[in-house]
């Protein structure tokens, strides 16, 4: 208890978290606008010609988005995709920040058990996404209600299905935070971690989606289509749709493939950071 | 600068105090290209001030690194009061390093180092001001880690040290950034803790300083021990029981009386004289009726026998 104390204080005690709280949150203001728009000309009122040339199942994925549910957890989750980079990038810090400033010798001095060292700084960062999360959920609640009112949609803010999407993406915040406490211990150089992470995260969701795409078309290997739910901001995706959309995969699978990132590299992480040479 | 007075209040915590001895054992630490640790064994006892000596290079830090758990040893033991530091229970409480001086948070004050680090060892966050007012920092807690000079850092890394009221304190160079002044208050407040019963072992490579400080010396090179002991003992096992420093007017005469001693004639007109003690030339130069107006025994000082001692040890491998 008195290390993870320990570990808060120290995210408390310097600049980074406040300025990447307000980076998640004016982020999280230009998400919600873009989804409003997205849902508004996309889903709602979709222009005429946007209708041909749609195959089956787009059409289906279209008319599944209409439903209010669909649409509340959707609006309801915006912010996701930058809060949790930040919410990695704050895990990954915690990790790197000892060995960037040499602070693990104080650390490992006061603390000889490094494994209860990496443990307090997981729940210290996994705390700190889940506070990220309430004040994300807090803001786009009401920012919903109002958005799909003036849409003349009733906000189905009871429905189960929207709860479980409030509720996958605490996880997420949650995930992500380990995730990025596992990237730490893997990649010690602090620039070195947050900017490959920040680039696979950006980046690479993307590419893996056209790598994808480009080699079914070509290969018409359609089970590659399937890999692309192993990459972890996808997964998370999936994980926070919170309803099940024709042609992907059961949305708890994402929550699976999260936690076995997050525990595949903390686990090898934390191994490392065991028996590694301090100095 | 705080007044030099300040090192009186050191603010005894009363926790139970155990045998503070370090007994390291055949510690060994090979890494790919070198042996930076070579089978070294040495004891350092309680209420003395033991320096640590080697040249830049010789496994020094490495060995207190060892000894801090921080690095794991290709063989051998380190314990600090029979246990290794892996194993003592709060060990803040037992054992206070300063390893080196920029180890803060750069965006982060000196009170929010100590008390993150009070918050880890279980220590009530009133302990942070304490031993900030031991250093004299006080006036500079609120101020990021930053805008400290190297004098600061490194009394801050003393804080950090004294936290736990330890028994035992490891200083790596811990004279290193600071002014003539703040090392003869790192020395006052060093021979203080040690006349309270605590062991100190600080390594250094500057000889004139440990002269001043310590009373025993451990002396490694190239990873292995060379010597250990008290260090007046260290300097006489040199075999060379010293020289005399003689003035005359009758140099000539007093070479004669003396017979067999070598005597060289230095340029300022002053004799040195080998293989005789000081109250031989004397009593030489009484019954010879010879006026001398210096008679002066030279000790050999740590830095010579230092230099002989390490001679043909590779410093860098």
């Amino acid at each position: 208890m008195r290390l993870i104390r320990s570990e808060f204080l120290k995210i408390r005690t310097t600049n980074v978290w406040w300025l990447f709280a307000m980076g998640a949150l004016l982020l999280l203001a230009l998400a919600f606008a873009i989804n409003a728009l997205n849902m508004h000309f996309g889903v709602l009122n979709p222009p005429p010609e946007a209708q041909q040339g749609i195959d089956a199942e787009q059409a289906a994925q279209l008319a599944a988005l209409k439903a209010p549910a669909a649409l509340t957890s959707y609006m309801v989750t915006s912010g996701q995709y930058f809060g949790l980079m930040f919410v990695m990038l704050i895990g990954i810090i915690t990790i790197t920040n000892e060995f960037y400033h040499q602070t693990a010798t104080s650390t490992f001095l006061a603390t000889p058990h490094r494994t209860a060292v990496i443990m307090a700084k997981t729940v210290a960062a996994g705390i700190f996404g889940a506070l990220l999360w309430a004040v994300t959920t807090a803001i786009t609640i009401p920012a919903t209600i109002i958005f799909l009112n003036a849409e003349g949609v009733e906000p189905a803010l009871g429905d189960s299905a929207v709860l479980r999407a409030i509720g996958l993406n605490l996880v997420a915040y949650v995930l992500w935070a380990l995730i990025g406490i596992g990237i730490g211990v893997l990649i010690r150089s602090q620039v070195g971690a947050t900017v490959t992470a920040m680039v696979v995260y950006t980046v690479g969701t993307i590419a893996v989606a056209i790598i994808i795409q480009v080699l079914v078309n070509l290969l018409h290997w359609d089970w590659i289509e399937d890999a692309q739910w192993a990459f972890p901001s996808i997964a998370s995706g999936l994980m926070v749709s919170g309803v099940d959309l024709p042609g992907q995969p059961h949305y708890w699978i994402g929550g699976l493939i999260l936690l076995g990132w997050a525990a595949v590299t903390g686990l090898i992480g934390t191994l490392i950071t065991r028996t590694r040479d301090i100095s | 600068m705080p007044p030099v007075d300040r090192v009186h209040d050191t603010v005894p915590m009363g926790y139970e105090i155990t045998d503070g001895e370090i007994v390291v054992s055949g510690l060994t630490k090979h890494y790919k290209q070198v042996k930076a640790v070579d089978g070294l064994s040495f004891t350092v006892k309680p209420g003395r001030v033991t320096g640590f000596l080697g040249p830049n290079g010789a496994g020094k830090t490495t060995t207190l690194r060892l000894l801090l758990n921080l690095v794991t040893p290709t063989a051998g033991t380190g314990t600090i009061g029979g246990h290794r530091y892996a194993d003592l229970a709060d060990p803040l409480q037992h054992v206070g390093a300063v390893l080196e001086a920029s180890s803060a948070h750069r965006g982060r004050t000196g009170r929010n180092h100590l008390r993150i680090i009070c918050a880890a060892a279980g220590l009530p966050d009133s302990r942070a001001d304490e031993v900030l007012e031991l250093v004299g920092l006080a006036p500079a807690a609120k101020r990021k880690f930053k805008g400290y000079s190297l004098g600061m850092r490194q009394r801050l890394g003393i804080a950090a040290a004294m936290l736990g009221d330890p028994r035992v304190l490891i200083l790596d160079e811990p004279a290193n950034g600071l002014d003539p002044e703040g090392i003869r208050w790192m020395r006052d407040l060093l021979q203080k803790l040690a006349n309270e019963g605590r062991t100190i072992l600080v390594s250094s490579h500057l000889l004139s300083e440990m002269e001043l400080l310590a009373d025993d010396v451990v002396i490694i090179a190239a990873g292995k021990l060379i010597a250990q002991g008290p260090l007046e003992k260290v300097i006489a096992e040199m075999g060379d029981v010293g020289q005399v420093r003689v003035r005359t007017p009758d140099a000539d005469k007093l070479a004669a009386a003396l017979g067999s001693a070598t005597v060289v004639k230095g340029d300022d007109g002053s004799l040195t004289i080998r293989g005789v003690d000081a109250a031989a030339v004397g009593e030489a130069a009484l019954a010879a009726g010879i006026v001398l107006h210096e008679l002066t025994t030279e000790r050999p000082d740590l830095e010579r026998v230092f230099l002989d001692l390490t001679a043909g040890k590779e410093a860098i491998r």
